[in-house]
């Protein structure tokens, strides 16, 4: 059950603010203020000279109905497993910005035309070189596929080798997220080669570029990983053996970092950082993060009061997201608009038009009557959430009836054929440019959340502008005007942003963690982390 | 002589057993009360209201201490005491209607009928408990019809089973053969003549089904598939406690202690009334 | 004669009872809302997608087809295959289920070691009084304790103290036989609380009803020695409504370990039917439920077969049924 913010959700990340950083983490708490300008939480210990195994606890696999395609895996969790294998062209650096991967290099000739120059020395982890085929191959792979991610690179009008180590990428029309979607584990190298001539089945088994190979992995129990002797920087990586072991229970993961069991592990409830109290040699950091709860108001069902927008806006504006960060996350969230607000040129959610009204409609709210409220029972936060919106909309007069589920319930109550839901909170990851998740408000780019959204058209054409305009003020602006447009139509309403925690055992592990991640993958920095020496 | 020594044991033994009993009666007593004065008398103040601070320990103001949202633990306790409790009854009191019609006329018809019935309860009764429970829940949708719903079910096959047994035996006593023969109906043999003398089982078996019935409604919180938020039951309250176990374990320890004295009271009184149903004798070697 | 007819019946009958719970949980995994798509493809999926899952597993084949095609597979010893870790369901019984087996035997182990010795002892020197009452309310405690709560306070115990056991790790049997036995001795004392408890109290009232037999006051008469009479004659006579207890418990057990292997990370049998019913993967609940059907059947014939050899008139045996 744990396992399951899969349904929700795009992403899972662990996260929470830097200004709540000094949290309650009764333990010895990191210097977060100092971190934070670097854009790294903690950084490795140069002065740790050992190698060595690592054992890592995580609440729930990486369960995809594509198996170990990382094309087709949506969530997260699967991101972050799978890109200890799998290597895209270009990566995130601390500060949100682009930097290169398998691609030595690229430049922009124009808006719409992108030239990568592929890195010298990578191989796959059976020893074969990375070639051109296997990038154009790749992306033309994804791009065909059904998978949810290829909408998010963009209009894409042609991949095709251009030299012996250059591939050339022309869109259709300027598309600024365009190099962040790439940085994603969906977008990965994959051995073209061997998956063309049936040797390699990708829904079982993974072979890459990266700084692993996994030896062995059993659903919900453990993965088994051992240094690719083929990866280019082998020798720099310290973890020579990672296990990965599948523990739901959170007790039991306090446990295993109480007792060193376990190296590092996920926390997937923001106030385990009070649970370690006194013990020795662990530490617990909370890593910001783009992902953000939200609030869907079905607007589709034409007999109920959501199908009003002043309805849906007087309900936005009884919320206070402050207090749903401050009581429902321990304050270790804060309030987002549609661009999630850990990124650069997000807007500001204190502007937001239903934040600044004073009174709500009251003639408004007297029509909403009572509304049904879906959660799901996985994740402790999103009840506390729900509890929060019930007694702020209890204030202004609207009742509303939270309705618990299991999470495949939720699912097919929420994002099912037939919707069945006044109201449901969820979240979405919110992944590293700050108008690409703006791009599910388009339920025609969606396609999932046509049953529920109205289409917007304005809405639409600034999703749009967004995606096209090159960063700089211009775009700051579209961007606030975006966001502005969510809040008013009220439809799916961004919340706050998504906090979650990070333990490690300082005697066994020197991780480089960094103060934000936008895919959720908190193991993104493994291959610097340090050991200590006889271990 | 030896008789005689025995019935003084008896007597010895039951007398003791009545001072058990007495406690556990008493301490059902205060629960309902709980249940019944809490949501008139508000102590505590409101179950859901944000009083303080997260997860702060017993003080002024929450005697119980907070949650982790800030709402006192004690008036929640209180809410979940009801809950728990009338939960179980109701679905107990449905159990035993069911039971006892059904294990009447199963033991009084025999035969094919009772195979039938008996049959069913064996499939039911095959299934492990918690997932015929979690399988309940999804299905309605959570809430505290599930849970009911549930409790229902699992509880029906046993006692169904027992009440049968009870009523196979008095069904082959002369006074129900003399009744048949006079021509009385069916019905009012069954009513008339049988249920009386099952009561018994149905009050012992009853006691059993409403801690087990406790246990169905823990359990389903445990796994996510209790009552509705925001109301509070005893396994919820132990579930969401159980995430706080550390930093605050007075939100464990309080709905903890509850929900254990509740269910030994039950079935201490379970066990006096099985004695005074089913005596049986005992003797000592020392 | 009549015994061979009388055990066709009931194997009979067993197997009736075993197709009538595989209807059943075919039927009732199926009426729970949402199914494996709509959990694994996530919100992001488009309908085309989540058709194309269906049909790829499947699901989309008519309940009834859907029902014939498992149980003509299942008959044949292939219960299907699990939709989330794509592995044979069987295979990974074999896998799980010694796990959930030592489990389940250090438990029992724990029960007949503490709770008979204890019931007979109690039974033996108690008729009344105070001593009764004790012992009364102590079993009752044993027996009053769930595992969700139990559990918790061991999980917390071990996790706040180091306490020499850790708890949430589970070390396969492969790689250290006793370092697994280890890890699975904290989870077998919480589940043995209340067996210990329950088989006390019934060997206690089990031996105090043998004692009242006109046998054991000839043998008191006799002048044989205290231990021989309880070893010749009270444990022999109060042998099955113990043994009954016993084989009723390894049945509850062995379906009964789902919270406890949640709680404490045990890659069991439990752990595994509770994911497959959250994740709708229904060959994993069908076969989880059919097995633990299966175990308990069986064992309430080996029970009345006992029982039935012993006194031919005995029909019916208690069962613990809760969470």
């Amino acid at each position: 059950m744990r396992r399951s913010a899969i349904i929700v959700g795009c992403s899972v990340a662990l996260s929470a603010t830097l200004t709540s950083c000094s949290a309650p983490a009764a333990t010895d708490a990191t210097d977060t203020g100092k971190a934070s300008k670097s854009g790294y939480l903690t950084a490795s210990d140069a002065s740790f000279k050992g190698t060595g195994p690592l054992t890592v606890q995580l609440d729930y696999d990486s369960v995809e109905a594509g198996g170990l395609d990382p094309q087709t895996a949506a969530t997260a969790r699967s991101w972050s497993i799978e890109s200890l294998v799998y290597e895209p062209l270009v990566t995130v650096d601390p500060k949100f910005g682009i930097e290169p991967l398998l691609a030595s290099s690229w430049k922009q000739p124009d808006a719409t035309t992108y030239v990568f120059t592929l890195r010298k020395g990578v191989t796959f982890s059976n020893g074969r070189a990375l070639t051109t085929a296997d990038v154009v191959g790749s992306l033309q792979r994804l791009l065909k596929s059904k998978a949810a991610y290829a909408a998010q690179l963009g209009p894409v009008k042609s991949v095709t080798a251009t030299g012996p180590t250059e591939v050339t990428v022309q869109l259709a029309k300027a598309y600024t997220p365009f190099l962040a979607a790439l940085a994603n584990t969906p977008a990965a190298i994959l051995p073209m080669k061997e998956i063309d001539d049936g040797s390699l089945d990708l829904t079982k088994e993974m072979l890459g570029t990266g700084p692993f190979v996994v030896k062995n992995h059993k659903q919900d129990q453990y993965w088994n990983f051992t240094r690719n002797t083929a990866y280019r920087d082998t020798k720099k990586v310290r973890v020579d053996d990672l296990k990965i072991e599948i523990v739901p229970q959170e007790a039991a993961r306090l446990a295993a970092l109480r007792n060193g069991s376990a190296a590092v592990v996920n926390f997937n409830n923001i106030d385990s950082m009070d649970q370690l109290t006194g013990t020795r040699n662990a530490k617990v950091v909370s890593q910001a993060n783009s992902d953000f709860y939200y609030l869907i108001q079905n607007s589709k069902n034409p007999d109920s009061p959501l199908a009003d927008e002043k309805v849906r806006f007087a309900l936005n504006s009884a919320l206070n997201r402050t207090e749903i960060a401050s009581v429902a996350l321990g304050g270790q969230a804060q309030p987002t608009g549609v661009t999630p607000s850990v990124l650069p040129g997000a807007c500001d959610p204190a502007k937001l038009p239903a934040a600044t009204v004073k009174t709500p409609d009251a003639a408004a709210l007297k029509k909403a009557g009572t509304l049904r409220l879906a959660v799901y029972t996985s994740e402790p936060a999103v009840g506390q959430i729900a509890q929060v919106i019930q007694q702020q909309l209890a204030k202004a007069g609207v009742t509303v009836k939270i309705q618990k589920y299991d999470d495949t319930t939720y699912g097919a109550k929420v994002f099912g054929a037939k919707p069945d839901f006044d109201l449901a909170v969820g979240w979405f990851a919110g992944y590293v440019d700050a108008s690409m998740v703006s791009r599910w408000w388009n339920p025609v780019l969606a396609g999932f959340s046509g049953t529920f959204l109205n289409d917007d058209k304005t809405l639409d054409a600034l999703i749009d502008k967004a995606a096209g305009e090159p960063d700089g003020a211009t775009r700051t602006k579209t961007l606030a005007d975006l966001c502005a447009r969510v809040d008013t139509a009220a439809q799916m309403l961004p919340l706050v942003t998504r906090p979650s925690v990070i333990g490690y055992r300082t005697d066994q592990v020197s991780p480089t963690l960094r103060t934000a991640e936008g895919y959720g993958n908190f193991l993104r920095d493994i291959t610097s982390y340090t050991l200590p020496a006889g271990k | 002589m030896r008789a005689a020594a025995v019935r003084v044991r008896r007597a010895l033994a039951m007398r003791s057993y009545d001072g058990l009993f007495r406690a556990a009666v008493w301490v059902l007593g205060v629960l309902l009360l709980v249940t019944l004065a809490g949501p008139f008398v508000g102590v505590g103040g409101q179950p859901d209201a944000i009083v303080g601070p997260r997860l702060m320990p017993p003080g002024a103001g929450w005697p119980l201490g907070t949650d982790n949202l800030g709402r006192s633990l004690l008036p929640r306790l209180l809410q979940g005491i009801g809950t728990t409790l009338l939960l179980s009854c109701l679905a107990v009191a449905c159990t035993a209607l069911i039971s006892t019609a059904l294990g009447v006329i199963a033991g009084y018809r025999g035969g094919r009928t009772a195979e039938v019935i008996l049959r069913i309860g064996d499939v039911l009764y095959s299934f492990p408990a918690i997932v015929l429970a979690v399988l309940v829940a999804a299905v309605l949708g959570p809430g505290r019809t599930a849970a009911l719903a549930a409790i229902v079910l699992v509880t029906v096959p046993l006692m169904t089973r027992m009440v049968g047994t009870a009523a196979r035996a008095v069904a082959r006593r002369e006074f129900v053969t003399a009744a048949r023969i006079s021509g009385v109906r069916a019905p009012t043999i069954m009513l008339r003549h049988i249920l009386p003398n099952v009561a018994g089982t149905v009050a012992v078996q009853g006691t059993y089904a409403l801690s087990v019935g406790i246990l169905v409604e823990g359990g389903l919180s445990f796994l996510g598939y209790g009552v509705q938020l925001p109301d509070a039951s005893l396994g919820l309250l132990i579930q969401e406690g159980g995430l706080y176990m550390v930093g605050a374990p007075w939100l464990i320890v309080a709905p903890g202690v509850v929900l254990v004295a509740a269910i030994m009271a039950i079935n201490l009184v379970g066990d006096s009334l099985r004695d005074r149903f089913e005596p049986r004798e005992t003797r000592s070697l020392v | 004669m009549d015994h061979i007819r009388w055990l066709l019946g009931r194997t009979a009958a067993a197997l009736l009872t075993l197709l009538g719970v595989s209807v059943l949980i075919f039927a009732a995994v199926r009426a729970m809302p949402g199914s494996y798509t709509d959990l694994v493809l996530g919100p992001l999926a488009t309908r085309s997608e989540k058709a194309a899952a269906a049909a790829r597993f499947g699901l989309d084949r008519p309940v009834v087809e859907q029902y014939l095609y498992w149980l003509r597979n299942a008959v044949q010893g292939d219960f299907g295959t699990s939709l989330a870790a794509r592995t044979p369901v069987a295979t990974e019984f074999g896998d799980r289920l010694p796990v959930t087996v030592t489990l389940t035997a250090l438990a029992l182990a724990l029960t007949v070691l503490i709770g008979i010795p204890l019931g007979v002892y109690t039974g033996t020197r108690e008729g009344g009084g105070r001593g009764g009452a004790a012992g009364r309310l102590v079993s009752a405690f044993g027996m009053s304790l769930p595992e969700f709560v139990l559990g918790s306070l061991v999980v917390f115990l071990f996790t706040r103290y180091s306490l020499g056991l850790s708890v949430g790790t589970y070390v396969p049997w492969s790689q250290d036989p006793l370092g697994s036995v280890g890890s699975l001795f904290l989870p077998a004392c919480v589940l043995a609380v209340f067996c210990v408890a329950a088989t006390a109290r019934t060997t206690r009232d089990a031996v105090l009803g043998v004692l009242v037999e006109p046998h054991i006051a000839a043998a008191v008469a006799r002048g044989e020695p205290k231990g021989a009479i309880v070893r010749h004659h009270v444990l022999r006579n109060a042998a099955v409504p113990v043994l009954t207890l016993v084989a009723t418990l390894t049945a509850y057990l062995l379906g009964g370990t789902v919270i406890i292997e949640r709680l404490f990370n045990v890659p069991g049998l439990g752990s595994y039917l509770v994911d497959g019913l959250d994740r709708r993967d229904y060959a994993v609940v069908q076969a989880g439920v059919l097995l633990a059907a299966a175990v308990f059947i069986t064992m309430n014939l080996l029970v009345d077969l006992v029982s039935g050899l012993v006194d031919p008139r005995i029909g019916t045996v208690g069962k613990r049924a809760d969470a």
